[in-house]
This record gives C-alpha cells, structure tokens and sequence, in this order.
C-alpha cells in the first residue's frame, strides 16, 4: 500500500495552500462580516483553472480527479468555509450533474465553461416541503411540444443566485414518484421566469449566497433534459454521493483549522504561571481532536482514490460527511472552549469557524439521512432491505 | 528573444527552529521552497514573455537534489527547463564561482541568450553573487537589484535593450543596458502568479518534462574546485528579556537611542 | 599630569611611509555625501586586526572625481581620512568617468590595480556598489567570495580568513572560508564591525592611478517617476512603534516612526483614543506583527497584544508602571513616562 500523495497532488497542493493564503485569508473575515460572496476570488480561482479540478482536460478541467477536488476542498475549509462552500456547489454538485449524466453535447456546452469557471453553476433541489425527503418534491415539468415548461418554487439554495447554468430536479409524472417520475434539467439563468427570491440570513457561511430560486413558466427546450426522463432521482443520488466525499474533505480543512489554532493558543496563553498545553485537560483535548483529524483524513483520501479507481462508494462518501461534519463540529467545539473568552470574540476567526461548521451536519443531505444511507448498505450486503 | 532563468531551492525558514543554546537547528519539517528572489525573476521573465514572443527557459543554481523547482518554473509557464546531473556527489564543489561557469557553459548550449534573470539574494545565505558572477563569465552587462524589468527593441537594425527600475541613495531611477545582459531582481518586487492548473498536472505527470544534462557534458567536471569551504556555525547569544535601563529618563533616552541606531538602517 | 607635555608629545606627528606594493589587506572605499562612509572606517578597522595578524599592510582604494584635488580642503581629506582610520597606504584614481559609481569604469580600475598588486585580502562595504564590485572582481581574478561578513578571524597557518555571514536573516550564521584562492574579498555588512580608532595625527602621501575611462555599460534614464512600490502589509513591516494608552503626545509616536524609517501602530486603546484605525491595531484580534524592531511606547501589555509581538527580533518598551505586563517580554524596559523619553530620544537620534 502507498500511502503518499502522487507529485501532481503534492504541487497541486502547495499552489493551492499558497492561494488560500494570499487570496482567501486576508477576506474571510470581511465576506463574513458583509455577507458577500467574494466573486474576485471565484474569477481568481477560474483564471488558474481550479474551478474545473477534477473534470477531466478534454471538458476543460484540470484533470486531477477525486483526489485533487478533495485537497482543493481541504485547503480551502481550512481557512474560509464559505469560500468552500461557493466552489462546493459550483464544482462538486453543479457541474458535476452534468459531468455524470450529461450527453456529449451537454458536456460540451455546458460543462466546458462550467470546469473554465467561465460560469458558475448550482445544484436545485431543496423546496421548503421537501429537504430530507427529497422524492417529495413539487416543482413541475410538463411537457409542451419540443419543450418543457417548469414551474415551482426552491429554496435553501446555494450559488443559484448567482449562477449560470442550473441543474434543477423536477416532477414530470406524480403517479410515479421518486421511481419514475423525477426528471432533472439544465436551465440556464436568464430564461424567462427564472427568477432569484429571498436571500437566507444565515447563522453562518455568510460569505455565500443561499436564496430561494422562483420558476415560472420556465421554459427549456427538450435538449437540456439530464439524463432521462423520470430517471432523476437515479441521477441526483449520483450526484449527491459525489459531492458527500467532497465535503467531508472540507470539514478535514476545518477541524485542522480548528486544532492549529488550539496548539498555537496552548502554546501561548498563560495561565496558573504556565502555558495551557501543560494542563492535562487541554492534552486530551488536543490528543483527541488530533486523533479524529487523522482518521478523517485516511477515511477522505481513501474514499477519493477508490472513485479516481472506479470504485464503488457510496456507502463510504456517507460516511465521510457523516463523521467529518461531526469531527469538524467537536474540534471547532473543543477549540472555542480552549480559547475561552478570546474565542467568544467576534474579532478572533474561531467563532466565525463555530458558526460556520455547524452547517455542515445539517446541509448536502443531513447526517441522520448519511446514517440511513450507510445502514441500509450494510444490511443490503446482509441480504435484508430495509423498509423506509 | 531567450531569457534564462537560473532558479534555486530553499528549506523553508518556517519549519525550523534554531536553538542558540544547544548549538543545534532542529528542523521539524523538511520543505523546500523556489528562492523567493528567484522566484521574482522567473515572474519578470514570464510578464516579458506575456507581451513579446520570447521563450524563457529554466536553469538550477546548482545540482539540486530533485528538479521541482524546474518543474515549478515549467507550470508557470516556461518553455524548457533543464536539471543538472552530477557525479561529483561525494565532494561537491558547486559554490557561485564554480556555478558561474558551468552555468555560462550552459547558457552556451541552449544556443545562446539575450536575457538572464535570476534573484538578487537567496534567503538563506543572503548571496547575492552569482548574477555578477555569472555576467563575469559571460562577459555581459549586469543590473543589479531591479524592482523591475522590462525590454525595449529599439530598431531592427539595432539589438533590443533591457530596462529596469533601481533604488539608488534611496531614489528610484531607470536605468538601461544593450542585450545580452544580466539582471537581478529583489524578493518581493514582483507578485509571483500562480501555476496554470492543468499546466501544473501536465508537468508534474510528465516523468520527462524536465531535460536532463550532466555537469561534465558542459565543463571538465573531474577538475572543478570549490573555492570556499565551511568552517561552522555561529549562533546569537540567548535573548535577554526584561533589561531594565537605568538613570534619568535622557540617560535611558540616550541608551535606547544607541540600542536602536545599531538595529535600524537609515 | 602636565597637559603641556602630554600636547607637545602628541605633536608629533606620524608621518606613515607609503608601504611597498604586493599582498596586504585592502579597503576599496565607499564615498557617502562627498565623505568617507561609515562602513568603509568599520572595513579598516577590521582590516587593521587582519593586517596585524598576517604580518601584512592595510591599503586604501578611493575612486571619484575630483578625491585628491589639493586645491578643496575637504577632497584632500579623503585620503587622509583612511590613513586616519589605519591605512598603511591609499591609492587615488580620480577621474570625471568615476564621478558616480558605474561598473564598468570602477571595474578596470581595481581589476587592473589588484591584477599588479596581487592582495591577499580585499574588503568592500556591503554597499550596492560594493556587492556588484566584489562578485565581479572575485569571477575576474578568480578569488573566493563572502558576502556581508558580520566577524572575522585569522586562520594564521594558512593565512585564510574565517568569516562569519548570517543565515535567514541572522537566526544564526555560518562561518566560511576561503582556504586557496587569492585574493579573498569579503563585503562588510554596516554597523558589524567597531568604527576604528581615528588617530588625527596619521597622515600620508596616496598614490595616483592612471585612469583610461571606460565607458558604463548601464545608463542612467532618470528619476522612475511613476514607479510605487509595492505596499508593505503592517504584518510585514520591519520597524513598529506602536502607541498605548499611556503614550502621552501621539504626536511624538509619528516622529518617533519617522526617525526610524517605522509604521505606526497601537494597541486597542490607542484605537479607542482615535490615534489608530482598526487596519492599525497590533493584537491577536488585530494584526500579528513580526518586525525587526518593535518599540511599545505607552503600551501596558496583556496577553492578546503581547502574543502578537511574540515574532518580532527585538522589543523595547516605555512604560511608567513597573509592573506592567509588557516588560515580560520586551528586550529593553525604560520605566519612565513616554512624555520625558521621547524628546530626548528623538534627539538622541538625530545626532
């Protein structure tokens, strides 16, 4: 077995950790604090072709795969999680919608600005009766001659006030549900009728926009189905596992964040006449987070190398978002406590890391649903299928 | 036009700490860095590239233990870049005057160049004579220290010239030499850009993206000769916190006036 | 003791007889403002413990135009200034082409007085114009090289000079050696050495060196008028004088940066006394800073502001509480009030 990173991704790396710290750092704060979303830096990131990083070269992407999307993820949850999250979307659930189930044509015209970061894209699923039961969706497409018309309302969406190209998930035939009767499509922004609602005043990720997205009498052309008719929700899971790995590489970013600013602080605050780091409290605290941090990470490169591999995974990509939202969340936990007041203040990052980590146990599918997906796995491989 | 770029590596200050006590650097994490300086160079090499037809190609200050940093200059965007190889492992002799020449001889066999940019210092050992030494042996003009560079074709008939921008008795001033030439450029003078992406995979997969020569297809190997030798290390006294000065507040004003002169250059 | 004599004894004055040519120690001088530049008397200094070791004399360089004019007081005294500062002999090359430095003139000069007087050891200031001087002169005549020497010493058996250069900035240095090569040149690095003794009493005849101009190979355009800089962050600048609440005239903390070529900073309540904008404010909440120098004026010191100084190579700090916090971690404490030490500090300075 070989444990090391191949010298692609250890450049891959440096340059990333490099942007991360010249372009991402000096702004997080600030795109908190506005609740902006920092379009300078997705240009930025586009211009060196990071926004297509795991796309294969002859889409437009870089090339790099699972693994090069995860260290991408990783650096970039390691100093902004709203920064992360904007690229997030973009890559990992709109683009890559149409890299899993889209035609050539569709790759071509659609994925290729998509991985140049000429446009960004967004992943539209959520409606305010549908989250975690997701098959219950009322968005509507019906057909009307060589085109289809859409009309519903999304919400808790992210990027899609912004983006270009959306992938939005419909219902083309009640009877059926969720086996059969969900069809995804490729609706591009400025199509009559699509339309941004209100923007989300979230407790964190403020750099980034979550808003409801409007369709009324959206009309797209028969081409821009994704995948098959009815067969959407096939296509959604798909795209949904992917982006689950993804994100567990994100939270690894974080809950390293998390522990570097715990060692430094033990390092450097005094108190009882010595540093914080000699209290065995704080030991165990770091020896823990430490620990946790390590296994995320064997569990995140593992699961990407088996997707660069052709691997199956789904059960494993639960399992990264699953553990890695809650090892984030404990370690940005652990350390606001290590930092006592001074991580209470609005001017030190951690409490902006406190809030933004939360998100992650709740959104790209919520960690009971994660828990779901991986005991039904299990019990499949054991001959018994569970009953919803 | 060609512009050569001579690049070397360095450990990272960061991943290590100096124990002035115990006599001894520990290094906690062996990372190598591009020369901040040279990096600076290869960037003004790159933006000349950007507005003219010029090829840059990358040489190492020396037989550097692996070819990343050529790998690196490739990513950003330049056209060759060369590793040198080595047989004089067990004694090196590669300090700046040996390099001067071996690097002049290099330079002879990419054909020749109109440009050479390398850094003005390199971090660790705060050197700024290869550039000079280099110039020596090509027997080139030499600007030295440039925040910047830029080359000007002055006629057909005439060769192009380089422009730089120098800090001279605390004053900027432009300043101009007729190609071939040698500049130098300070660390920090330019914002070195990042890698192009799939450059950067492209590169990093290609196992021969980087040439290879060995030091004795260019000079008589066996008969190289360092010129300079180590003798040790020195390591500053252990910092005293709390000194507290004495006297009247002008006798303390005169002290810490002195303490000051000694640290600040003006 | 009788004045008179001890006057009458010192009168005397020491006529140096011009050392014969071949080996020795030379000093290549570095002219500031039409006089001899610090650097330059620290080079002779260290020259003069070299010489005294091998056995050998200490030579001066002076090259410009218009050095050894007798008919100006002040030229003539150039010359005379490196005697005064332990020259055994000096050599002038004046000429309009040396009136600025450009290499090209300067280098056939020293290329072709070293290549007759074939020196063991040749020292420059760790001046732009010295550093491009010595690389290029050391590739000419084939002599090893050490840039901003800090210390020296005499490995006496083989007449070679251990020299000692800082690494990463001075987190520790090396000590290097040229063991064969001749001559050895070395580049003074500014405020290493001790200014010598100036014996005013020493005085000299300096050799005159034929000039045939050399035309520079660079040329001067002028002044780079559009040319900024690129802007230096807070969190790099390399000298901080930061105001607290006790800092008095904020005034005085401007000047005080001024002086020292520094920006100014504070702690948060300077920011809460409107001297500072938040951009401004030095604290782990604010900016983390590492300067070379960092002088806490008025500053009492707490862990958030002193955790974001811990970086910084040297901290001085004036504060009249002697129990302030700050004086844990400063280098140098002035327990005064910023009132009574600045002004005397600032005068200090300028002399």
């Amino acid at each position: 077995m070989d444990f090391t990173f191949a010298p692609e991704h250890v450049a891959l790396r440096r340059m990333i950790r490099e942007f991360a710290k010249n372009e991402v750092a000096p702004i997080a704060a600030e795109i908190d604090r506005e609740g902006r979303v920092p379009f300078e830096t997705l240009k930025k990131l586009a211009q060196i072709g990071l926004l297509g990083v795991c796309f294969p070269q002859k889409y437009g992407g870089m090339g790099a795969g699972e693994t090069g999307y995860c260290i991408l993820m990783e650096e970039l949850g390691r100093i902004c999680t709203s920064t992360a999250t904007n690229v997030g979307a973009h890559i990992g659930i709109g683009a890559m919608s149409i890299y899993l189930d889209g035609t050539e044509e569709q790759k071509q015209k659609y994925l290729m600005p998509l991985a140049r970061g000429a446009k960004i894209g967004a992943f539209v699923l959520t409606e305010a009766d549908a989250g975690s039961d997701a098959a219950a969706i009322r968005t509507r497409a019906v057909r009307d001659g060589n085109e289809w018309i859409i009309n519903g309302t999304k919400t808790f969406n992210t990027n899609g006030s912004f983006a270009e190209i959306v992938t939005v998930m419909t219902v083309t035939d009640p009877t059926l549900g969720a086996h059969g009767g969900m069809t995804a499509f490729i609706v591009e922004a400025g199509t009559p009728g699509f339309k941004v609602g209100t923007h989300e005043n979230k407790m964190g990720i403020r750099g980034s926009s979550t808003a409801e997205l409007v369709f009324e009498d959206v009309r797209v052309p028969h081409e821009n189905v994704l995948g098959k008719v009815g067969e959407g929700f096939i296509s959604f899971m798909k795209t949904l596992d992917m982006g689950r790995l993804t994100l567990g590489a994100a939270c690894l970013g974080g809950a390293e964040a998390a522990l570097e600013a715990s060692i430094h602080w033990a390092k450097t605050r005094k108190q009882f006449g010595a540093p914080l780091a000699h209290k065995q409290s704080v030991q165990w605290m770091i020896a823990d987070m430490a620990t946790e941090i390590e296994a995320l990470r064997s569990l995140v490169y593992r699961v990407a190398w088996m997707v660069d591999t052709g691997q199956s995974f789904t059960q494993l990509a639960a399992m990264c978002k699953m553990y890695g939202s809650e090892v984030a969340s404990r370690a940005i936990d652990t350390a606001l406590q290590i930092h006592g007041g001074l991580g209470y203040s609005r001017d030190y990052p951690v409490e902006r890391n406190f809030r933004d980590a939360r998100i992650a146990e709740i959104f790209e599918g919520t960690n009971e649903i994660q828990r779901i997906v991986i005991a039904s796995n299990i019990f499949r491989q054991h001959g018994v299928r569970i009953r919803p | 036009m060609q512009i050569v770029v001579i690049l070397g590596q360095v450990l990272d200050p960061s991943g290590i700490v100096v124990k002035g006590k115990a006599g001894r650097i520990f290094v906690n994490r062996e990372e190598y860095v591009l020369q901040p300086a040279d990096k600076c160079a290869l960037e003004a090499a790159l933006r000349i590239k950007d507005t003219t037809n010029a090829k840059v190609m990358a040489l190492p200050r020396g037989p550097l233990p692996n070819d990343d940093v050529l790998r690196q200059a490739l990513a950003m965007g330049a056209d060759r870049a060369v590793y040198l190889t080595t047989r004089r492992v067990a004694n090196p002799p590669y300090g700046d005057a040996v390099m001067a020449d071996v690097l002049a001889a290099a330079v002879e066999k990419l054909g020749g160049a109109d440009l050479l940019l390398t850094g003005a210092t390199t971090l660790d050992t705060g050197q700024g004579q290869l550039g000079p030494r280099l110039a020596e042996a090509l027997g080139w003009p030499q600007i030295v220290g440039a925040w910047q560079v830029a080359s000007r074709r002055v006629s057909e008939s005439a060769g192009g010239r380089v422009e730089a921008v120098l800090q001279r008795a605390g004053n900027y001033v432009t300043v101009e030499a007729d190609l071939p030439a040698v500049v130098t450029v300070l660390p920090g003078a330019l914002k070195p850009r990042y890698p192009d992406g799939v450059r950067l995979i492209n590169v990093y997969r290609a196992e021969d993206a980087v040439e290879r020569w060995d030091v004795s297809d260019l000079v008589d190997e066996a008969s190289l000769q360092p010129l300079l030798e180590k003798r040790g290390q020195d390591f500053p006294p252990e910092r005293e916190l709390g000194v507290r000065l004495s006297g009247t507040p002008e006798e303390m004003a005169q002290a810490l006036a002195d303490a000051l002169r000694e640290r600040v250059s003006r | 003791m009788d004045m008179s004599y001890l006057d009458l004894l010192m009168a005397q004055q020491e006529e140096v007889t011009e050392a014969e040519g071949g080996g020795g120690v030379w000093v290549v001088a570095d002219l500031a403002n039409g006089t001899v530049a610090p650097v330059t008397l620290e080079a002779l200094g260290a020259a003069r413990t070299l010489a005294d070791a091998l056995g050998a004399y200490v030579y001066g360089v002076l090259l410009g135009d218009g050095v050894s004019d007798g008919s100006t007081a002040l030229t003539t005294s150039l010359a005379q200034t490196l005697y005064q500062a332990g020259a055994d002999g000096v050599r002038v090359a004046d000429h309009p082409s040396l009136a600025r430095f450009a290499l090209e003139p300067y280098l056939a000069v020293l290329a072709g007085l070293f290549e007759a007087e074939q020196p063991e050891v040749v020292l420059f200031g760790a001046t732009g114009a010295g550093q491009e001087l010595a690389a290029r002169l050391a590739q000419r005549l084939g002599g090893g090289l050490i840039e901003h020497v800090t210390a020296v010493r005499l490995d006496e058996a083989t007449r070679t000079v251990e020299a000692t250069f800082p690494i990463y900035g001075g987190e520790y240095s090396e000590i290097a050696a040229c063991p064969e090569a001749r001559p050895q040149f070395l580049t003074i690095e500014p405020r290493a050495f001790p200014a010598p003794f100036i014996d005013t009493y020493r005085q000299g005849e300096p050799t005159m060196i034929e000039v045939d101009p050399v035309e520079p190979a660079v040329r001067v355009l002028g002044p780079a008028d559009d040319f900024e800089p690129p802007a230096l962050p807070l969190a790099q600048a390399p000298v901080i004088v930061a105001a607290g609440r006790q800092a008095g005239d904020f005034e005085l903390v401007h000047q005080l940066a001024a002086a020292l070529g520094g920006r100014v900073a504070g702690d948060r309540g300077a920011r809460d006394a409107g001297w500072i904008g938040p951009q401004q404010v030095v604290d782990v909440r604010g900016v983390t800073v590492a300067p070379q120098v960092y002088v806490a004026v008025g500053i009492r010191g707490d862990t958030f502001h002193d955790a974001a100084i811990a970086e910084s190579k040297f901290i001085a700090a004036i504060h009249p509480d002697p129990d302030a916090p700050i004086f844990q971690v400063a280098d140098l404490c002035l327990e005064a009030e910023p009132a009574e030490v600045l002004p005397a500090l600032l005068e200090a300075l300028e002399k």
